[in-house]
């Protein structure tokens, strides 16, 4: 019967051939290994979100009055709601982990240079997006965190000249957080910002499939004067060895999601999580997902909020256009000592003004 | 010539739609209970904390703000009436304003939301003494006022009890309640960790709150033989609520096993998928 429905499809679909020329021919170096593995990683994550998100839309209510209750009831009474609304939690963050590293194997690597430089334009949009995700969505359990956290976030672009205080006014719906906010933000997070980041996570997958992924540092790098499928010297099939090895990460990357969930399921939710928004009792301590610490902290010690803001909207332009910044043909950090200082540098402050967002 | 007059017309059209809309869109939306912009600011507190109030009033707001009327949104206007958003009218007798009560005012006053407690409080002897002879206790004798605190067991002791009579007849009363009222506590304890963790309690919170507010009622008979023989009505209405908590425990650990489940089954299968791959 298996054999007959395949038969019936392949007749119509050609789907052995589609296997063999777009799969098992597509070629990936041989030594792409784990990290190589965490772009796919990120997308059926992504995808975790998308489908734990529209369960969760089922029950929750985008009203000021509700949506903390709708929240409580998702996770207490509707049948395996807890699990879906964790999976989505802890999803989130892993998520976005998953990203910088996948990010850092890739700045590694220089796999951004000629010519990926849109592949990692539309991945670093991607990541925006997925911040763009992370803020909208904090907001919608309407609890003291996402209240107070929104109430910051939403006040720092009132610091920009000119345009600042309309952007304010423009995601909040006034000057306060409200019901406004909520229907707004609820709209980006189930709405606007998913096609957006499916738009750009297709481009990104798109480019990465029509040039191939990048070559190792030990093969040997053709200039780049035509568009042609990357040729490896030393490569292996796409499907099903490299496929195996991706598969491989995402039930990684799933057993850490239900790890989580088992033995650490309020590891994701800040103080005052469980209590609902209040408008009137701002809670002492107020931080960020952990993802955002670093920036909170610049933020902080920088004197001037202005100047915050600027140098975080100088740094986001410059990760942006980072391959057209870097046109050095070298492809080996170890051998350009300033980028790799750079580099280090980044991810060591990175983690200290995380740490130190923390207290 | 003739798109530039439709530009100036379409501009001047503009302006006035654009600030009608706003108009409309600030009055419906901004300003209505839906879009939750509550009156933050309360004329009480503007006055009582002004320069010009006189001094033995004007550290009573900050005397309220650490109290548990505040702590659960009890204002000034729940008790003392009047408008607390209109500074003129905020006095005003016809919004309901009823300023300080006497002495012997001060149960009605307090019993317009502790209902039950002023019942068991008038049959009490407390009650009884501060009616025929402005003699006995009222609500702030014990409570205090305006930093009213989360009543417990300790509120009776003996500096308190023997301004009026000597310590004896209380420290019965503070025997009897002891059981139920350590259960209490622990059960209020369990309550407030499984709200902590984000389980919904509501239910169980309610027939707590209920348990809580007559086992209180009943005390403020002052009564110590009724509370005796009613120890064991309220011992077993926490035997309930406890049962539905070891109930919700239960809950909670099939989520952990089967979360715990899926980590195994999705770490074996990365297992056999490493072997697969190392064969290769």
């Amino acid at each position: 019967m298996l054999k007959y429905c395949k038969t019936w499809f392949n007749e119509r679909f050609g789907i052995d051939d589609l296997v063999s020329s777009k799969f098992r021919l597509f070629p990936v170096p041989k030594d792409a290994g784990f990290m190589s593995t965490l772009g796919a990683v990120a997308l059926v994550a992504f995808l975790i979100q998308v489908l734990t998100g529209i369960l969760l839309i089922m029950y929750y209510v985008p009203h000021p009055d509700h949506a903390f209750t709708s929240v409580q009831i998702i996770t207490n009474e509707v049948p395996f709601g807890w699990l879906f609304r964790l999976m989505h939690v802890a999803g989130a963050n892993l998520l976005i982990i998953v990203l910088f590293v996948h990010l850092a194997h890739v700045f590694w690597k220089a796999s951004y240079k000629k010519p990926r430089e849109l592949t990692w334009l539309t991945g670093a949009i991607t990541l925006f997006l997925v911040f763009g995700f992370s803020i909208t969505g904090s907001l919608l359990p309407w609890n003291q965190l996402s209240y107070w956290s929104t109430t910051v976030v939403t006040s720092i672009p009132s610091v920009l000249p000119w345009a600042g205080e309309w952007i304010s006014l423009f995601l909040r719906g006034g000057t306060s957080i409200s019901g406004i906010t909520l229907s707004r933000f609820y709209a980006f997070h189930v709405a606007v910002l998913p096609i957006i980041a499916i738009l750009f996570g297709w481009l990104h997958v798109f480019s990465v499939w029509r040039i191939g992924f990048a070559p190792s540092l030990k093969e040997e790098r053709l200039p780049w004067k035509e568009f042609r499928h990357e040729l490896h010297t030393v490569s292996k099939p796409y499907y099903p060895v490299f496929f195996t090895e991706q598969l491989r990460s995402v039930m990684l990357y799933l057993a850490a999601v239900f790890f989580i969930i088992a033995f650490f399921p309020d590891l994701f939710f800040g103080p005052g999580s469980h209590v609902v928004a209040n408008p009137l009792q701002t809670p002492a301590d107020i931080r960020p997902h952990f993802y955002f610490r670093a920036f909170q902290k610049v933020l902080e010690i920088v004197p001037n909020k202005t100047v915050g803001v600027c140098i975080h909207l100088i740094i986001a332009v410059i990760f942006l256009f980072w391959p057209f910044f870097d046109t050095e043909p070298e492809r080996n950090i170890a051998k350009r000592p300033i980028l790799l200082f750079l580099f280090f540098l980044t991810v060591v402050l990175w983690f200290v003004f995380t740490i130190w967002g923390g207290y | 010539m003739r798109y530039a007059f439709t530009i100036i017309l379409l501009t001047v059209l503009a302006v006035p739609a654009h600030a009608g809309y706003r108009e409309l869109f600030e009055k419906e939306f901004m300003r209505t209970p839906w879009a939750i912009v509550k009156w933050e600011g309360s004329a009480c507190i503007g006055c009582h904390t002004a320069d010009t109030m006189e001094e033995r009033f004007r550290d009573i707001p900050a005397q309220w703000k650490k109290s548990w009327h505040y702590k659960n949104n009890v204002s000034c206007h729940d008790c003392h009436g009047g408008d607390q958003e209109d500074a003129t009218m905020a006095m005003s007798h016809q919004r309901g304003f009823v300023g300080v009560p006497t002495y012997g005012e001060v149960p009605e006053f307090c019993g317009k939301c502790h209902l039950r407690i002023l019942d068991k409080y008038q049959d009490s002897g407390h009650g009884i003494a501060l009616r025929t002879d402005n003699s006995g206790p009222n609500c702030v004798t014990c409570h205090g006022s305006h930093d009213i605190q989360q009543a417990n067991i300790d509120i009776i002791n003996e500096t308190l009890c023997s301004q009026c009579h000597t310590y004896e007849r209380a420290k019965l009363m503070k025997q009897a309640l002891f059981l139920v009222e350590s259960r209490l506590d622990d059960v209020r304890a369990q309550l407030d960790a499984l709200k902590g963790a984000g389980v919904l309690v509501d239910k169980e919170e309610k027939a707590f709150f209920n348990t809580h507010v007559e086992f209180r009622a009943l005390f403020h008979s002052v009564d110590v033989d009724l509370v005796k023989a009613k120890t064991d009505i309220y011992n077993e209405r926490l035997d309930r609520i406890e049962g539905d908590i070891s109930e919700i425990h239960k809950a909670l650990d099939f989520r952990r096993n089967f979360a715990a489940f899926l980590f195994l089954l999705f770490l074996s299968m990365a297992g056999i998928l490493m072997l697969l791959i190392r064969q290769r």
